[in-house]
């Protein structure tokens, strides 16, 4: 650098020598003064390039420290500008397959500002026209308060606001509000639950995962149920269908996974529309499915014949006398569908024989029974995610006679999700696995070990022979290989049991070659019509509407229609003697 | 020349500082426009939100039942209208052995092609040619010979 400046410094010195040698034509008289004022100006011009030298070597300095220098951290003006997104006070629900089933959406409310208001009666007039449900009275008074602010409606749809827009009167005013939305209405309306004016939810998930779908930084993540909403459609609507058909007071429902635990549609009728609360009562709020508990009647024979096969008490082979009723202290055990004969075992379960059963269990021993319900969590409520749980009800004090009666499923009150969940263990290879709403992202859970696999199968077996040829032949879905067992209990009074008033059940299981899906259905006291002959049991009212459900929504969960391997079940058919007419 | 450097300097100080200014302007141009699309995005996404919801509700399951039972003649299907795999369906278009180059092969006129076509039959592939297609070959045949 100072070689530079000094180089610089001698050109520009040379060339004043030059000029200064050269007769200068401007001072020819005073050569002295022309010398000072030269080497004055030569000084001064020095001093001008050694400013300029001083501020290049700077941005040369700069340029290089540029290069080295990280990019810049300042980005260009159109990167600074965000997509502000778009705020909410509460997370949706979304079903399995990304479905919403419920979400908020921006409402306007209507307020008023009475002081801007010219003419009162055109305007009430005008606004009446296009909000007829507010009361005109009502409407005056408010505008001719005089005061600043009165509420006029809230929530208006976004049409009314077009049309208040559109009256072009300044003193209408809204403001923005949010509404969580159903948009499948009454569907699934006892999982979803609702949620008051302020967005708190109050029954169902809602009310469940009230904080986490409040929780800020987790309001862009849906809540993914379990839920298939077109299965859920399938079996409300069936449901419905039988529930008219029988003039029944009610009706629970429920497809579950039997290898996840996934609850893939769940219903129960009476229900509601969350989207409208207003008199609703706390008969349709009521889920029967999970807060709802039942004597489920046969249903319970499979956990009967599973704990005493698991147990190695009984085996196909073995007989039991129903040739007449049992007695038992100050109780009768009688059958449904008496044969008054020795029965085998596949023939106690497929025609579901009290007076067998109570004798297995007998074999069995009340102390196994127990630990074996116990094992399968039906003797505690369960935990599926829903505040409305209904904890079983059974005996304290567990007597030989209760014993008896629980064999056959009286004596005992269980949720329908209990239920299901235990016989999707029965089928499932003996894992338990809990009932969830919550979508699992894979398809098969390892579960708690209840019963062997071998035991499983067995079951499996009971089950289809008890379509095929016992008591659940109204179940059977033609292709999709449907097992599953009737339940049909009296239901308990004072005093005793009303003959006429019945819970009718089915719980199914399919494909039962390797089983996916457990489908129940229990209709609340229906009554039996011309097309059932009058039998208002689980095997003409509730089998029905199972296999309804399964040809509906079995080629929506992919299981695929196939002719039976009648191999599987020929061994037990055999024993199972007269086949019933249909 | 040496009174012009600095009018030409001048020039082109001017020049650039008119297109510094220029830029800038359209530099700001271009950034509203930006935010405003930033804006319209946000609308959309809202809208997006709002007809997301309106079309689970028009989509639900008892509105398309409704709709279906009213337009369509469709009913639930039974058990044996599902094909569980696609090897049993009847007739299946074979590309590899299928039609010659030759479309003369289409015709059945020599003794030798029908028996082509038997065998085609018994893999359970039925040829159909429209009359329209027929005639046209058999055109085409003619002028070829004529020629």
């Amino acid at each position: 650098m100072t070689m530079l400046a000094t180089s610089l410094a001698k050109s520009s010195n040379g060339r004043g020598s030059a000029i200064g040698a050269k007769a200068n034509p401007y001072c020819l008289d005073t050569a002295d003064i022309c010398q000072n004022a030269m080497s004055k100006a030569r000084s001064r011009l020095l001093m001008g390039i050694a400013a300029f030298f001083l501020s290049f070597v700077l941005m040369g300095a700069r340029t290089i420290e540029l290069g080295f220098s990280e990019p810049m951290a300042k980005r260009p003006v159109a990167h600074q500008v965000v997509v502000e997104p778009v705020e909410f006070a509460r997370a949706d629900i979304v079903d399995r397959n990304g479905e919403i089933l419920a979400t908020n959406l921006e409402t306007s409310s209507l307020y008023a500002n009475p002081r801007m208001i010219e003419d009162v009666d055109l305007a009430t007039r005008k606004l009446i026209e296009i909000l007829p449900d507010l009361s005109e009275a009502d409407v005056r008074n408010k505008l001719a308060s005089g005061r600043k602010f009165v509420w006029l409606k809230r929530k208006l749809t976004p049409r009314e606001k077009w049309e208040v827009n559109a009256l072009g009167i300044p003193a209408f005013q809204f403001e923005r509000e949010e509404e969580r939305i159903y948009p499948h209405g009454r569907l699934a309306s006892h999982v979803l639950g609702y949620v008051d004016v302020d967005g708190n939810g109050l029954g169902g998930v809602e009310h469940f995962f009230d904080a986490r779908l409040n929780e800020a930084s987790q309001r862009h993540e849906p809540i993914r149920l379990s839920l298939d909403i077109r299965v859920q459609y399938a079996l409300a609507d069936e449901l419905e269908a039988a529930m008219r058909a029988h003039e029944a007071k009610g009706a629970a429902g429920l497809v579950m996974d039997v290898n996840t635990g996934e609850v893939v549609a769940m219903a129960s009728l009476p229900d509601y529309d969350p989207n409208n609360m207003r008199g609703v009562g706390d008969l349709e709020r009521f889920n029967r499915v999970t807060k709802g508990v039942y004597e489920l009647g046969s249903t319970f024979k499979t956990f009967t014949f599973a704990a005493a096969m698991d147990h190695d008490v009984i085996d196909f082979e073995d007989e039991y006398d129903a040739t007449k009723p049992l007695r038992i202290s100050r109780f009768w055990i009688r059958d449904d569908h008496p044969k008054a004969r020795v029965l085998t075992v596949p023939e106690v379960f497929a025609f579901s024989s009290n007076i067998g059963t109570a004798q297995i269990a007998l074999d069995l021993g009340t102390d196994q029974q127990k630990e074996f319900l116990t094992d399968l969590g039906l003797l505690e409520p369960s935990n599926l995610e829903l505040t409305e749980v209904g904890a079983p009800i059974y005996p304290a004090n567990w007597r030989k006679v209760s014993t008896m009666t629980i064999s056959y499923g009286h004596g005992i009150a269980v949720s329908p999700v209990q239920l299901a969940s235990g016989i999707a263990t029965m089928v499932n290879g003996g894992r338990h696995i809990p009932a969830t709403l919550i979508h699992k992202n894979s398809d098969w859970v390892d579960g708690r070990q209840v019963i062997k696999p071998s035991t499983s199968q067995k079951i499996r077996q009971l089950l289809r022979l008890a379509v095929t040829k016992g008591t659940g032949g109204n179940a059977n879905a033609v292709g999709y290989r449907v097992g599953g067992k009737t339940g049909t209990a009296e239901k308990a009074e004072a005093g005793g049991y009303n003959r006429k008033a019945l819970i009718s059940s089915f719980i199914g299981a399919f494909p039962m070659d390797n089983p996916r899906y457990v489908v129940f259905a229990l209709l609340d006291e229906p009554k039996g019509t011309r097309e059932t002959h009058g039998f208002a049991s689980g095997g003409w009212t509730a089998a029905p509407v199972v296999k309804n459900v399964i040809m509906r929504a079995a080629p929506l969960l992919g299981v695929s229609p196939v002719e039976e391997d009648e191999g599987l079940y020929h061994r037990v058919a055999m024993m199972i003697a007269d086949k019933k007419k249909r | 020349m040496r009174r012009y450097i600095p009018l030409l300097a001048a020039g082109v100080a001017l020049l650039s500082g008119a297109a510094v200014l220029q830029l800038k302007y359209a530099v700001q141009e271009q950034s509203s426009q930006v935010k405003s699309i930033a804006r319209q995005i946000h609308l959309d996404q809202e809208a997006i939100r709002v007809l997301k919801a309106e079309w689970s509700y028009k989509t639900t399951p008892s509105m398309l039942q409704d709709r279906s039972l009213r337009f369509l003649a469709l009913m639930p299907p039974h058990s044996e209208q599902i094909i569980v795999s696609p090897g049993v369906i009847p007739f299946r278009l074979n590309v590899d052995d299928e039609v010659a180059p030759d479309p003369g092969v289409l015709l059945t006129t020599g003794p030798v092609k029908p028996r082509a076509k038997k065998k085609r039959d018994s893999r359970g592939f039925r040829l159909q040619i429209s009359e329209k297609i027929k005639h046209k070959i058999e055109q085409n045949a003619q002028v070829g010979e004529a020629l």
